[in-house]
């Protein structure tokens, strides 16, 4: 091989390595944002279901917790609140939604001492479907968070992080719980 | 669909394929694409030596020369085109509706959410943790502890348990077990598991027919002439026997050979789905300590349960043999996690 050829694939070839290379980053890159938007949804879908069942149950059982209508206000005012956050981007939703998350926490405890709560097949069953759906919901935000974690490792590191910057990939926010929503809730759903 | 994906393509979309195993994933295709092969192979030969077989001891006609060259016999070569055929129907059976053969081979019948509330709450928690969509719940009513999952890719998946897990196990235990499936539905286990299942029980078939149609022809044989020299009928007898025991051995190592590093690492995926390694640990000592007999196992697919349904097997030179590692061994590993 003469010297001429040997340079003319050095300057042919890197530049055809580099960009091969710069496809696969892209492409994993895309891939990583796929998965944290569908994660997302996952979350989406049960977040709504928890929002949809909440104004029922607080309907039937505020004749038999009277006493807990500082809880059941604060319930509510959270649900409406998280709600409101569904336009107001990502953060926001996040922030709303865990703050109901520790108001549901706080309910399901309470009702742990209404005997007659239990008792009422109707409430039940709705408690049954609503800590399904807080149990749902922890996990999806576990995958989701997972998820995240992958796009914004590629997103930071070198080389990937060349080609996120330049078409624009952004790091995705945690889904992160508040303090007091991290005590576990204790429910029985056998 | 199983084709190994080039470096093109963008991985596949779901959670556990894409954060960790979409290796295993490629693994299982080609596992499965090289399963079909020899099985096309191994019924080539097969169907030969049966044919020429046949031909030695039915159709040989006195005048010719009493050693049949087996190389050159018309019947073998009829017999394995129609063993070629029916390999390449067993494929597309396999690949296309083998989750549904295994379920059935089971006795696994499927459950709405209505029926079973608690294990489809725990069916579609694992699946949102793992990012895969919910598979198919199914249950199989028997009393003994044990579970499976079957499908041809993770999108299309079904998790059978058995009664008995579903009336002994809490709900983080089950969560556990359930975990465990999930991730031999995202590391696309279940296609390859699915498959050997399939085309393992249609080959035990195949050569356990070979062996009695060989009892029946040199029974009758035996009654007539000996004439056609005894070496060379010695050869068929060897040949056929060589293949028919040789199938159902193959068969078994291979149903052998692929489970034990996988139930390690499925165990292992349970508890990152879960966060909690209790669950499964407290399972798999439930499963292992129950005494109740799984009535009416089937053999071809002992691969798939969590718990290899037809024996208990301990420590030590039993262990080479087994398709699952020992219960306190996985229990052992699960606690070195925590």
């Amino acid at each position: 091989m003469s010297g001429v050829t040997i340079v003319l694939l050095v300057v042919i070839g890197l530049p055809v390595l580099a960009a091969l290379i710069g496809v696969l980053l892209y492409n994993r890159l895309v891939a990583l944002k796929n998965q944290v938007e569908a994660a997302w949804s996952q979350i989406d879908v049960q977040l709504r279901r928890r929002t949809d069942l909440i104004p029922n149950l607080v309907e039937v059982v505020k004749d038999y917790m009277s006493y807990e209508q500082e809880t059941l206000t604060k319930v509510i005012e959270a649900r409406n609140h998280a709600v409101a956050a569904r336009g107001e981007g990502r953060a926001a939703t996040i922030a709303a939604e865990g703050a109901l998350t520790a108001a549901m926490g706080k309910f399901f405890a309470l009702a742990e001492a209404y005997p007659d709560l239990k008792a009422n097949q109707n409430v039940a069953s709705l408690q049954e479907e609503l800590s399904a759906t807080e149990n749902k919901i922890a996990f999806a935000r576990q995958h989701y968070n997972d998820s995240a974690m992958s796009l914004n490792t590629a997103v930071e590191s070198f080389p990937s992080n060349l080609i996120a910057t330049r078409f624009n990939f952004q790091k995705s926010v945690y889904f992160e719980m508040p303090e007091e929503a991290r005590q576990p809730v204790k429910v029985d759903l056998r | 669909m199983t084709e190994p994906r080039g470096p093109w393509s963008a991985p596949p979309p779901s959670g556990l394929a894409r954060t960790d195993f979409h290796a295993a994933i490629r693994r299982n295709a080609w596992n499965t694409a090289w399963l079909c092969l020899v099985l096309v192979l191994v019924g080539l030969l097969l169907g030969y030596a049966v044919g020429w077989a046949a031909e030695f001891y039915v159709a040989g006609p006195p005048g010719r020369d009493p050693v049949l060259d087996p190389l050159d016999s018309v019947w073998g070569l009829r017999a394995a085109a129609i063993m070629l055929a029916v390999s390449a129907i067993a494929i597309a059976v396999a690949l296309t509706r083998g989750d549904r053969i295994v379920l059935g081979l089971a006795g696994a019948h499927e459950v709405t959410a209505e029926a079973e509330p608690r294990l489809h709450n725990i069916v579609e928690e694992m699946a949102l943790a793992a990012g895969l969509p919910k598979p198919r719940v199914a249950v199989i009513e028997t009393p003994a502890l044990n579970a499976f999952a079957t499908g041809l890719k993770p999108q299309k998946a079904a998790i059978a348990v058995t009664r008995g897990l579903l009336d002994s196990l809490t709900r983080s235990e089950l969560q556990g077990v359930v975990g465990h499936e999930m991730s031999h539905v995202g590391n696309n286990d279940i296609l390859y598991a699915t498959a050997v299942g399939v085309l393992v029980g249609l080959i035990v078939l195949v050569s356990d027919a070979a062996l009695r149609s060989l009892r029946v022809a040199s029974y009758s044989r035996g009654r007539g002439s000996s004439r056609k020299g005894g070496g060379a009928a010695a050869i068929a007898i060897v040949v056929v026997l060589v293949f028919a025991v040789l199938a159902p051995l193959a068969a078994r190592l291979v149903q052998m050979a692929i489970s034990r590093q996988r139930e390690y690492m499925a165990d292992a995926t349970s508890v990152k789905l879960t966060r909690n390694p209790l669950g499964l640990i407290g399972a798999l000592e439930k499963i292992g300590g129950s005494q109740v007999p799984y009535e009416g196992a089937n053999r071809a697919i002992q691969h798939l349960y969590i718990s290899n349904p037809l024996k208990s097997f301990k420590r030590g030179a039993q262990a080479l043999f087994s398709t699952h590692p020992a219960l306190e061994d996985r229990i052992a590993r699960l606690r070195n996690l925590g």
